[in-house]
């Protein structure tokens, strides 16, 4: 009887979490078509694409200058790169040793899971003062990066994790008993498997690294990454053009989040597609 | 073993099991060793180095390794570093409740009202996609939402519920609130959703058949059977919403200074040994909580 009632209550008390969710990325997507004239508030004074254009300056000089993004986009690309290839290695690598059984494995499983729970302001402050007391220089390739890695290795690990729990052993063993190489067997066996895990650990390193801001604030040094250039203009007076960059990031982070699942798609279509041929063969 | 090893041809006095097991566990370091290297070089090295420093001397502009208690002894005589640590608390535990609060029904509705899988995936797709876009770009998002001439503001008066601009809205402690529920509750509704749609359904219908009513399914069965997703949960927001600084600093107008605000601060003006001693601190009640929740709820047992 009164759940007859607390279900419509609840749905609509859903509906109004998602707007709590994303009313401020509304509002924020709506103003960054503010004309050149009004601020960062409502009402909106004329719709325009004046921000946009002046992020990428292509309006005349005003007196808010341009955000900072050119150098330090380059800077969080390449930075988000390397720590994709290295977590993703690392985390492959660890996940195929937890494959079999060995001492010690629960601490080794905690200390590494310890890297994404560590708030990053500590490992910052830490790895600055270490970097201090051995007289390295920082920098957003070096000390940034290794912090970054620190970061997103777990998530790798633990998506590896999770695909190599469901990966039955004695396929990779058939393979090799019947005389396949173990190039061809990790070509052929292995890899088909684990790829889309490789995959999504890819995605959760790029992300995170690519936003990465904490651990990133006391060890990147001189050059600034994206996220550390968009906060220092946090400090002063805030203009749409921050709107407008918002709504950019977002989009690029939605057009990552569709390549990986249509290289998702196509990649299970075919593996079924194969398997399928194969009965019919049989 | 030594039964087994009887069986099997004895060569050089080890079985080709144990072997085998020898030649396993080899790999297995070695696949490890790289991984772990990392973490102990790049997390516990420095997490060590924060704590040494702390009581490393602090002169104007430097620190030098002559060890003393002095700063900590300034830390915990200074009214502004104590109340951080309160400020900290109050935070944590304000934004702890209302994560879980805002988000318990809705994992309720999602893990068990919504029967439809593809309906219960779209629901959770749609909660972590904000996820998705730029951490400093959610937090900001809220200016425009909460300031006088913001969102909130704009439509209270044109309903005419209000004829003045509400001004506690933004540039104070609950700005800071508001932003870190909205930003974290995803972590709390992910667990409790995906326990509460473990639970068995028949279990369920068994109470309802023998006359139960649903406040008290909740109680007895649902409740009890969500504490797993609500202690990982916790540990999520308790771990992220301590060590925050950026949300305090850019929507509290500086007036919310959190632990992770001093050690910002005090990096900046390079006394060093302050900001560790604030991260000692900070690491303190990090630990303190997660090992509290995890008294609360085995884990192991209930994964």
């Amino acid at each position: 009887m009164n759940t007859r009632i607390l279900r419509p209550a609840l749905a609509v008390y859903t509906a109004a979490f998602l707007l709590f969710l994303y009313g401020p990325l509304i509002v924020l997507a709506i103003l960054s078509f503010q004309s050149q004239t009004g601020g960062p508030q409502f009402p909106i004074q004329e719709w325009s694409t004046y921000w946009y254009r002046h992020l990428f300056g292509l309006t005349e000089t005003s007196r808010i200058s341009q955000l900072p993004v050119g150098d330090s986009l380059v800077r969080s690309l390449v930075l988000a790169f390397m720590t994709t290839v290295v977590s993703t290695v690392l985390g492959t690598m660890s996940a195929e040793a937890f494959r079999t059984r060995f001492k010690g494995s629960g601490p080794v499983f905690y200390l590494i899971i310890l890297g994404m729970m560590v708030p990053g302001v500590l490992v910052g402050l830490g790895m600055a003062l270490l970097s201090n007391f051995a007289g390295i220089d920082r920098a957003w390739w070096g000390t940034a990066f290794v912090l970054h890695v620190v970061y997103t290795y777990p998530f790798a690990f633990l998506v590896m994790l999770a695909i190599f729990n469901r990966f039955d052993r004695s396929v990779e063993e058939a393979s090799m008993s019947l005389g396949v190489s173990p190039a061809q067997t990790f070509r052929r066996v292995t890899f088909p498997i684990i790829f889309p895990g490789v995959l999504s650990a890819m995605l959760f390193s790029f992300t995170l690294s690519y936003d990465e801001f904490s651990r990133t604030l006391f060890t990147v040094g001189r050059e600034l990454t994206l996220p550390l250039s968009i906060y220092g203009t946090f400090s002063v007076e805030i203009y749409p053009n921050i709107f407008a960059f918002g709504v950019l990031t977002t989009l690029f982070s939605f057009t990552l989040l569709v390549i990986y699942g249509v290289l998702m798609k196509r990649f299970t279509a075919s593996r079924a597609g194969r398997f399928s041929g194969q009965e019919e063969a049989a | 073993m030594s039964t087994m090893t009887t069986d099997m041809p004895a060569e050089k006095g080890q079985s080709p099991a144990i072997k085998r097991e020898a030649r396993d566990r080899r790999r297995a370091l070695m696949l490890l060793s790289p991984g772990v290297l990392w973490m102990v070089l790049f997390m516990i090295l420095p997490m060590i180095m924060v704590v040494y420093v702390s009581f490393w001397t602090q002169t104007t502009f430097a620190v030098e390794p002559t060890l003393t208690t002095a700063s900590w002894e300034r830390f915990l005589s200074s009214s502004t570093y104590l109340s951080a640590i309160g400020t900290t608390l109050r935070v944590w535990a304000i934004v702890l409740v209302a994560t879980l609060v805002v988000g318990y029904p809705v994992a309720l509705f999602i893990g068990l009202f919504v029967k439809n899988r593809t309906i219960q995936t779209a629901l959770l797709v749609a909660c972590v996609i904000p996820f998705w876009t730029s951490f400093l770009i959610r937090v900001i998002a809220w200016r425009p939402m909460l300031g006088t001439e913001g969102a909130i503001n704009v439509i209270l008066q044109k309903l005419g519920i209000i004829n003045e601009p509400l001004t506690f809205l933004l540039f104070s402690e609950f700005s800071v609130l508001v932003g870190m529920t909205q930003i974290y509750c995803v972590f709390m509704v992910g667990p409790i959703t995906f326990m509460i749609a473990r639970i068995d359904e028949s279990m369920i219908e068994a109470a309802r058949d023998l006359g139960a009513s649903f406040g008290t399914i909740f109680r007895r069965i649902i409740l009890p059977l969500s504490m797993p997703g609500v202690i990982v949960g916790a540990i999520f927001v308790s771990v992220m919403v301590l060590g925050e600084f950026a949300t305090a600093a850019s929507l509290s107008g500086r007036k919310t200074n959190m632990l992770g605000n001093i050690i910002v601060s005090q990096v900046g003006s390079l006394k060093w040994a302050f900001a560790a001693v604030a991260g000692v601190v900070l690491t303190l009640i990090i630990a303190a909580v997660i090992t509290l929740a995890l008294r609360i709820v085995d884990l192991r047992k209930e994964m």
